[in-house]
């Protein structure tokens, strides 16, 4: 269903950070694509490395103590990771854009909301401070901001939570970028208005053929608005498939927890079933299969070394050794 | 911004009656009769004493006392001191020692202060972070009296390089040792504070996001960390503006320079409570003014304080 370009490819990449206890390894061999129009979540719990591979790639994350030990991340075949940052920065923000979590602490308090959408106009079009400023109101109108000419002037600190998302939207989309990267752009917002946005979100990418990577801890999130699903644990990609089959028939045992946590209307008056134990933590990852101890089909051969991604059925991949075909995991259940 | 000002200077009478009512009563509180300190060890002849004792209405009471050296100052009848100097000429005369002296160890203080935090906040956990840590633990530990003696002692003294004491050589030889004492007091909270402030916005979201919108890093330093990580900056220079005659009570009186904090330090040991409530209502009122002008530049630079 979605058969436009690919536009991101990333490839193998692995970040470590630098911690005073030695190097920790945050994400191992991630590997995604996104194509135009095409909408990829990837899915993971805090400190699955999630969020660590978008920044990497996009050249924001902190560098030291992070550090990309290798891998490649392709923008229309160029690698964003060996570029040098002046020419990252030219698609970084312009091509690439992203939004964040936290909308009050992600714009700068003191400018204004117009002047932070007109400063992409600014640097990256090189217009006048008129036009661009005449430019971000008619972003803000776009992301359906009433009365958006008036509140170009406005502080970040004027707006509401589900405003100032719009507002980093605006900012965000203000070029029509190619490829956005959303960091859990609804976390912060409450369930109404996280709708909203993500209705905002599927419709200026409808209007724009945008690839949208999504980044995000919730199921819901996932299945309403995801072509395709990334599963990330302790920094490995588990599991890669198009999110009906993926939520239809989870082949890995984490995604199929996941989804069995997931509150539904047949269980109501029952107890909602969790994944017993905790994620890792990063300095103290299992050997083998990072989600073995959590596991309940786990076997010994499961210790011995870190499964690879396998091909299961067609466009879907699971990392799980008990489960390298479709009708294996029947009969594992 | 009009009715703003006028609120504050509106809430500022009660604060002054407050502040001057009380340093009033600490100098009536004081043990020691003022004129018999004046004369020190000679004998005063009972009719001179009386005659004095009326002219500064020594033996009404303390309530009345007040409210005729409030009247004085408020009508500018400043009268004399003690001793028979007039008081509004000492005020033309100390002002400008004390201004010279302020805003010379203001401008050390600013400069060393705002230098090294930006400095140690870029270059977090360099060298010149670690020296600045290890410089401001020892000027905070040192107090003022020794640093100044010491500076006294070493560049007066043994190196003869300035001035001991004095303003003999006038500007600014007899300003500069006061001067960088206590600049160096004061500049290692400037510092410090500078320094968390630009760690703390450099690590920030919007920093991020700045960096995410494909910025230069001198664009984002100039108009997203700086404006940010300046705020509390601003307040903190704010303070130690308004607080700076304090400091020049002490260092004029150690390095005799003939400013108002001496006038102070003076008037305090003769117990002469119409001098020091005069500062003291000098020093309040500037207070106010400075408090009034950094609220005014903070509301300009941060629009989260705006219309409050």
């Amino acid at each position: 269903m979605t058969t436009g370009e690919v536009l991101l490819k990333v490839d193998d990449l692995t970040v470590e950070f630098d911690t005073p206890r030695g190097p920790v390894r945050a994400v191992d061999g991630v590997s995604w694509q996104v194509r135009a129009g095409e909408t990829l979540a990837i899915l993971g719990e805090s400190g699955s490395g999630k969020s660590v591979s978008t920044q990497a790639l996009t050249g924001i994350l902190e560098m030291p103590p992070g550090r990309i030990l290798k891998g490649t991340a392709e923008y229309r075949g160029a690698d964003l990771i060996a570029m040098t940052t002046k020419e990252r920065r030219k698609i970084v923000g312009d091509r690439i854009t992203m939004v964040f979590q936290d909308s009050l602490s992600a714009l700068n308090p003191v400018q204004s909301v117009g002047t932070q959408i007109a400063e992409c106009y600014r640097v990256h079009r090189g217009m006048s401070k008129r036009d661009a400023m005449k430019r971000a109101a008619e972003m803000l109108d776009q992301v359906r901001i009433p009365a958006a000419a008036n509140r170009v002037r406005d502080y970040p600190h004027e707006f509401s939570g589900g405003m100032r998302q719009r507002v980093m939207l605006a900012m965000a989309l203000a070029l029509d970028p190619d490829v956005l990267i959303a960091d859990e752009p609804t976390t912060a917002l409450d369930v109404t208005v996280q709708a909203q946005i993500l209705e905002l979100i599927a419709e200026l990418q409808a209007e724009r053929e945008m690839g949208v990577v999504l980044i995000t801890h919730d199921l819901g999130v996932v299945s309403d608005v995801a072509d395709n699903v990334v599963v990330m644990y302790a920094g490995h990609v588990v599991e890669r498939a198009a999110t009906a089959e993926a939520l239809e028939h989870p082949v890995h045992p984490y995604t199929e927890g996941l989804l069995g946590s997931m509150p539904s209307s047949d269980l109501k008056g029952q107890e909602l079933p969790t994944i017993p134990g905790t994620p890792p933590s990063l300095r103290a990852i299992p050997s083998g299969c990072a989600f073995r101890p959590r596991c309940p089909i786990a076997i010994d051969d499961c210790a011995r070394e870190i499964p690879p991604l396998l091909t299961v059925a067609p466009g879907r991949d699971a990392a799980c050794i008990r489960r390298t075909t479709i009708s294996a995991n029947k009969e594992a259940v | 911004m009009i009715r703003f000002i006028l609120r504050r200077v509106l809430a500022a009478i009660p604060i002054g009656l407050v502040v001057t009512l009380g340093v009033y009563a600490l100098v009536f509180a004081m043990p020691g009769d003022p004129l018999r300190e004046l004369a020190g060890d000679k004998p005063i002849p009972a009719a001179v004493l009386a005659a004095k004792r009326a002219q500064f209405h020594l033996d009404d009471p303390f309530i009345v006392q007040y409210l005729l050296s409030m009247k004085d100052i408020l009508t500018g009848h400043f009268g004399t001191t003690f001793a028979g100097a007039d008081i509004a000429d000492q005020l033309r005369l100390r002002i400008p020692v004390t201004l010279k002296l302020a805003t010379m160890s203001l401008v050390f203080q600013w400069i060393a202060g705002l230098l090294f935090g930006l400095y140690a906040g870029f270059r977090r956990n360099g060298v010149v972070d670690r020296m600045l840590l290890l410089a401001t633990l020892v000027v905070l530990a040192v107090p003022g009296l020794v640093l100044y003696f010491t500076g006294q002692y070493v560049f007066g003294v043994e190196l003869k390089w300035l001035p001991v004491s004095g303003a003999r050589d006038g500007w600014p030889m007899s300003y500069l040792l006061p001067a960088l004492c206590i600049g160096i007091s004061g500049f290692a909270g400037l510092a410090r504070l500078t320094r968390t402030s630009i760690v703390d916005t450099v690590n920030s979201d919007f920093v991020k996001t700045a960096r995410a919108k494909g910025l230069g890093e001198q664009r984002i330093l100039w108009r997203h960390v700086l404006p940010n990580a300046l705020l509390p900056v601003v307040t903190l220079m704010g303070i130690d503006f308004a607080g700076i005659f304090g400091g020049a009570v002490l260092a004029e009186s150690i390095f005799n320079l003939p400013g108002l904090g001496q006038f102070m330090f003076q008037a305090i040991k003769l117990k002469e409570g119409g001098v020091v409530v005069l500062l003291s209502t000098l020093a309040f009122l500037m207070f106010i003014v400075i408090n009034l002008i950094v609220d005014i530049v903070y509301g300009a630079i941060d629009p989260r304080v705006r219309n409050v």
